[in-house]
């Protein structure tokens, strides 16, 4: 079993930068996927472990004129609940509603979720369908330092991202989108309450006449990433969506993805699934 | 004078007496205690599935500081456990499953325990393995079990009649194959006990989740070798037992010989995984039937034939095909009835005992092959139902006599209260229609025993009764409460005969040394037989005190009753004196003995003969089960919308914790019947965690409309039954009847998970076949 030398506590971004600076640390937000991994074995705490919950101006939904700006620290719960975000990217707000538990909402974050870098993480689909960015802080040589990447680019496979050791993830930046924009989320799962999703949807799109343009399409837990599904998009724009051009949408999501046999699902049932979600998420925007 | 009326609390709804202590977070369970001195114990299961032990070094282990015993096969007695002789504590030769125990360590803290096992060196040579029981039975398979002379390790069979004569008079034959899934008890209260042992007596102390406890001292003395007297029981409240305390497992003895060795107590609690990946299952089953039946609905003839997955240990659940022969032969009325069914050894996860004892199994086959049959004559389930079911006063092909039998009221209450046979056939026709959403109705019965049943030697239950002398009662009896609120009922029956208030009553019933002796917790007979036994105890000390109340007041005893906490003149209630003054007088002055003792055997009838022909239980529990359920044929998810439940209780005793138990049990089979799948791969668990094994969460339970048909058994406790298993029997082949209704679509495979139902909705699922491929 590893042992944990020092508690860290910070109180600032800045605070925060330094210990990451010194290296070998595990950060902790809500706990709710790290705790339970370091539990089963799969993660091992670094010498230091930083609790990053007293951090200042980490948690909470701001308006910044063109985009929204997201704390790392801010809760499922605070997603679900704020009323810029329901205006703004209802598909977060159906995505948190859809996440876990009340108790794991609680205290699981987005900066935790994003972290996490599951596949199957509820927030990745939307954010992505959104244009998110993730902004990430750290202090290379003394003095503190951020670059935003955007979400779509920012996985590297299941638990990975291009965000360094030295590198804290700060805030989530939601451009707000255009108007007439519409969006929605279907998380399928067996069961309604603390399911992981063996597949989910993301759809938007700016919707006029009957059509979606600016067509946003993303994937969840059929790839080692959240997947940008781009012929799915290219399928989608412009299309007046009956119900033969929303069939022929939902075989091109079938065969945009090729999904894994896990304890969840095979990859056969997962292909089915987002087929029978697409059309699903397709048939609830146009109406 | 003042008057009391009589005042009963039999049939109300009484709060379960641990209720608010155990919503209060105060119950203490084996998990919260810690004897002075405690060491921890930690099992080293092995990394292989079948092989040959060659070589242990536990030396590093033994070194590491903080580590008090470590001990392998060699340190334990040469006895073996199960119903079988065939599961060493300790593996020393050989491991043949995933959980198999090769070692364990007692440490003064968990880490260390846990360091240590990852010292033991181990060296084996792997042996080929088996996974499917069709293949175990086959001729030249590999023997698990090296001494038995073949993989069968029970085998069962029975007939009455003549099935094959029967099936040429039939008008139709039907033959269909069905299959059952591994799912495990989940209870919330992991596997746990410690062990201590009086350093100076040698007398051992376990704090144990048994379920049996005097069975199991039992059994101890003969694993360990040891004076059984010297052995003592004491359960901390249970959380949870649904069979899988029934058994004596290896974790016991490991903890009785780590405290021998360290000579300190020792503790071993289950993780979580280990308690999915270690305690025992529900048996996974193929289930092949042939029934015939006239044109008329008459059913002739029914062949029953099933083969059981066992794993590589035998426990008690091994006799599971004994109770699948009573629904097999004499749930219906069956004339002629054909029935074997085995159970053989594999590499596979131990199976065990599990509420519905194999019930469940045979239900499932048995209810969906009962609306087949009934398709085929073309009559409504309902209708051909009531045209088989089984009546008061039948005594049955295989001996077994139902005295009282609800079964039709069952049928035709659940049926009519749903407006089954209205909806059933406006499913039907609405199949075809465009909408992706089908609804279904289906509908499911149940037999179990439900007077106790005679598995041992004895079913018996005794109770020690004892008032002080300000009128308050202690019950000293062997019936455990496992959470199935037993303590509470037992008072409600000696408060009924005392007229003494419920807040007047403790219950002891947790010790060894202290109470009588009782079979266990199981068979759905702690009320009936435990609660006759508390009755009997309670009529003894009623007559004595009446007795002595008649010689103080002169009156006679017979005009006299007890009522309020006081003697009370029997015809008009006026109260005579204090039922504690009398006590105080009878206890100080007379040599009265205010203890009573009494005992409950189910009625002293014959045991079953050798060919299993006979009564197994002085009462027969019945129940139908209508659901109702929503299938997405775009997803494959079944939602359970509605259960319309009927249950022949014989008398309700304390309606809420009634209702709880029904509630609690259609959930656990809402949960077999769609939901919990323990999914196992080469023999190792693969969904050892609460995220993967899928029990019901809070907003997957459905409506549920229960109604209780009161046949007054004239052997129940105040006419009741017993119900702890009847309301998990019969939801999986409801669910599956439903589905069919429907969708058009019958699957022979439990559990109906989202990707098993839409691949059989697509055609794209093999019926099961009772010969491996
Ligand atoms: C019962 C249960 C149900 C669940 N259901 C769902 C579900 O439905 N959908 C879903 O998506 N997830 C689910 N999860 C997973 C989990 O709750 C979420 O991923 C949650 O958002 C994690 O946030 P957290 O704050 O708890 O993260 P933590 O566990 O604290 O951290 C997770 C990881 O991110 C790192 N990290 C956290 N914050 C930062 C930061 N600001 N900068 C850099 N690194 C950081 C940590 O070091 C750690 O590696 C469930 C978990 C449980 C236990």
């Amino acid at each position: 079993m590893s042992e944990i030398q020092n508690y860290e506590t910070p109180n600032s971004v800045s605070e925060a930068a330094d210990i990451l600076a010194k290296g070998d640390v595990t950060i902790l937000a809500g706990g709710t996927d790290l705790m339970v991994q370091v539990d089963a074995g799969r993660v091992e705490y670094k010498s230091t472990l930083m609790n990053i919950r007293r951090v200042e101006g980490l948690r909470g939904i701001s308006d910044e004129g063109d985009h929204l700006r997201v704390g790392a620290l801010t809760t499922i719960t605070d997603l679900l609940e704020s009323d810029l975000i329901a205006e703004h990217g209802t598909i977060l707000t159906e995505a948190a509603d859809a996440f876990a538990s009340v108790q794991i909402r609680n205290a699981g974050t987005i900066g935790g979720n994003i972290s996490n870098a599951s596949p199957a993480g509820d927030t990745l689909v939307p954010l992505v369908v959104l244009n998110a960015e993730v902004e990430l802080a750290s202090k290379p040589n003394g003095s503190i330092v951020t670059r935003t990447i955007p979400i779509k680019d920012y996985f590297t496979g299941p638990g990975k991202t291009k965000k360094e050791d030295s590198e804290l993830l700060v805030a989530v930046i939601i451009p707000k989108p255009a108007a007439g924009f519409v969006s929605t989320f279907d998380k399928f799962g067996s069961r309604p309450a603390l399911d992981i999703s063996t597949v989910s949807v993301g759809l938007g799109g700016v919707l006029k006449d009957g059509a979606l343009t600016d067509v946003r399409v993303a994937f969840g837990a059929v790839a080692p990433v959240p997947l940008k599904a781009t012929a799915t998009e290219a399928a989608t724009e412009g299309k007046k969506l009956d119900e033969a051009t929303i069939d022929a949408i939902a075989a091109t999501a079938k065969d945009e993805v090729n999904p894994i046999d896990d304890v969840r699902a095979t990859a056969w049932y997962r292909k089915e699934m987002i087929e029978s979600s697409m059309k699903k998420v397709l048939r609830h925007v146009s109406k | 004078m003042p008057t009391i009326e009589k005042e009963s609390l039999i049939g109300k709804r009484v709060p379960k007496m641990d209720a608010p202590e155990k919503a209060a977070g105060r119950t203490r369970y084996v998990h919260d205690m810690n004897l002075p001195g405690q060491l921890i114990g930690k099992i080293l299961r092995t990394d292989r599935i079948h092989a040959k032990i060659l070589s242990m070094d536990t030396s590093a282990a033994e070194a590491l500081p903080g580590v008090k015993a470590v001990i392998t096969a060699k340190d334990m007695p040469a006895k073996m456990l199960g119903l079988n002789n065939d599961n060493p504590p300790l593996k020393g030769d050989k491991v043949r499953a995933e959980r198999d125990e090769i070692a364990a360590v007692a440490a003064i803290t968990e880490e260390i325990a846990l360091e240590a096992l990852k010292l033991i060196k181990v060296e084996y040579e792997d042996l080929p393995t088996l996974f499917d029981p069709r293949e175990s039975e086959k001729e030249g398979a590999p023997h698990i079990q090296e001494s038995k002379d073949s993989n069968v390790c029970m085998e069962f069979e029975y007939e009455h009649g003549d099935a094959a004569k029967a099936e040429t008079e039939a008008d139709f034959v039907i033959e269909d194959t069905f299959k059952l899934h591994y799912v495990t008890h989940a209870c919330m209260g992991v596997s746990g006990v410690i062990a201590d042992f009086d350093n100076i007596t040698g007398n051992l102390t376990l704090h144990s989740n048994t379920q049996v406890p005097f069975l199991h001292k039992r059994e101890f003395s003969e694993v360990l070798e040891m004076d059984p007297s010297r052995i003592r029981i004491i359960q901390p409240p249970i959380g949870g037992g649904f069979g899988s305390k029934l058994d004596i497992y290896p974790f016991e003895p490991i903890a009785v010989i780590l405290a021998k060795k360290s000579r300190c107590p020792v503790k071993i609690v289950f993780t979580r995984e280990e308690e999915f990946m270690a305690s025992p299952t529900r048996q996974p089953a193929y289930i092949n039937l042939r029934s015939g039946v006239k044109k008329d609905g008459t059913i002739t003839s029914r062949v029953f034939d099933s083969l059981l997955d066992n794993g590589a240990y035998t426990s008690w659940g091994a006799t599971i095909p004994f109770v699948m022969m009573q629904t097999a032969s004499s749930f219906y009325r069956v004339t002629d009835c054909q029935y074997a069914t085995k159970a053989v050894y594999t590499n596979n996860p131990t199976a065990g005992s599990f509420r519905g004892y194999g019930n469940l199994q045979a239900t499932f086959a048995i209810e969906q092959h009962m609306d087949k049959m009934a398709e085929a004559v073309g009559m409504d389930p309902l209708e051909f139902r009531l045209k088989n079911a089984q009546e008061a006063g039948e005594v049955t092909g295989q001996g077994m006599h139902f005295k009282t039998c609800g079964f039709k009221e069952c049928l035709s209450t659940a049926g009519e209260k749903s407006d089954f046979s209205r909806k059933f056939a406006e499913n039907n026709a609405n199949r075809g229609n465009g909408n992706p959403v089908k609804k279904g109705i289906g509908m499911a019965s149940m037999l179990h025993v439900g007077g106790g049943a005679k598995i041992y030697p004895s079913d018996g239950c005794g109770t020690i009764l004892k008032m002080d002398d300000f009128g308050h009662v202690t019950i000293l009896t062997g019936a455990s409460e496992i959470g199935q609120g037993s303590e509470t009922v037992l008072s409600q029956l000696v408060c009924e005969e005392l007229g003494v208030p419920l807040s007047a009553v403790t219950v002891v019933n947790n010790d060894t040394d202290i109470t009588p002796w009782d079979v266990g917790v199981h068979a759905s007979r702690t009320t009936f037989i435990g609660g006759n036994a508390a009755i009997g105890a309670a009529k003894l000390a009623k007559a004595k005190v009446l007795e002595s109340a008649s010689q103080v007041s002169n009156i006679p005893a017979d005009q006299l009753d007890m009522r309020g906490g006081c003697i009370v003149r029997a015809d008009d209630g006026e109260v005579i004196m204090q039922l504690g003054k009398l006590l105080r007088g009878m206890h100080f002055k007379d040599k009265a003995e205010l203890v009573t003792t009494s005992f409950y055997y189910e009625p002293p009838s014959v045991h079953q003969d050798k060919g299993f022909k006979g009564d197994v239980s002085a009462a027969y529990a019945w129940a139908t089960h209508v659901v109702e359920v929503e299938v997405d044929t775009e997803t494959g998810i079944v939602t359970l919308d509605k259960v319309t439940a009927a249950h022949d209780v014989g008398r309700v005793l304390n309606e809420m914790s009634l209702e709880g138990q029904i509630e609690g049990g259609i959930i656990m089979g809402q949960g077999y019947a769609l939901t919990e799948d323990l999914l196992v791969k080469e023999g190792r668990v693969i969904t050892p965690n609460f995220r993967d094994y899928k029990m019901v969460t809070a907003p997957e339970i459905p409506e549920i409309d229960l109604s209780f048909i009161e046949t007054q058994d004239g052997e129940g406790p105040q006419g009741a039954k017993g119900v702890g298993e009847a309301p998990s029997i019969c939801m999986a082949a409801a669910v599956g009847n439903a589905i069919y209704n429907a969708t058009g679509v019958r699957i022979y495979e439990a559990p109906y998970t989202p990707e098993k139902v839409y691949r059989a909705l697509k055609g794209a699922v093999e019926a099961p076949s009772m010969a491996a491929e």
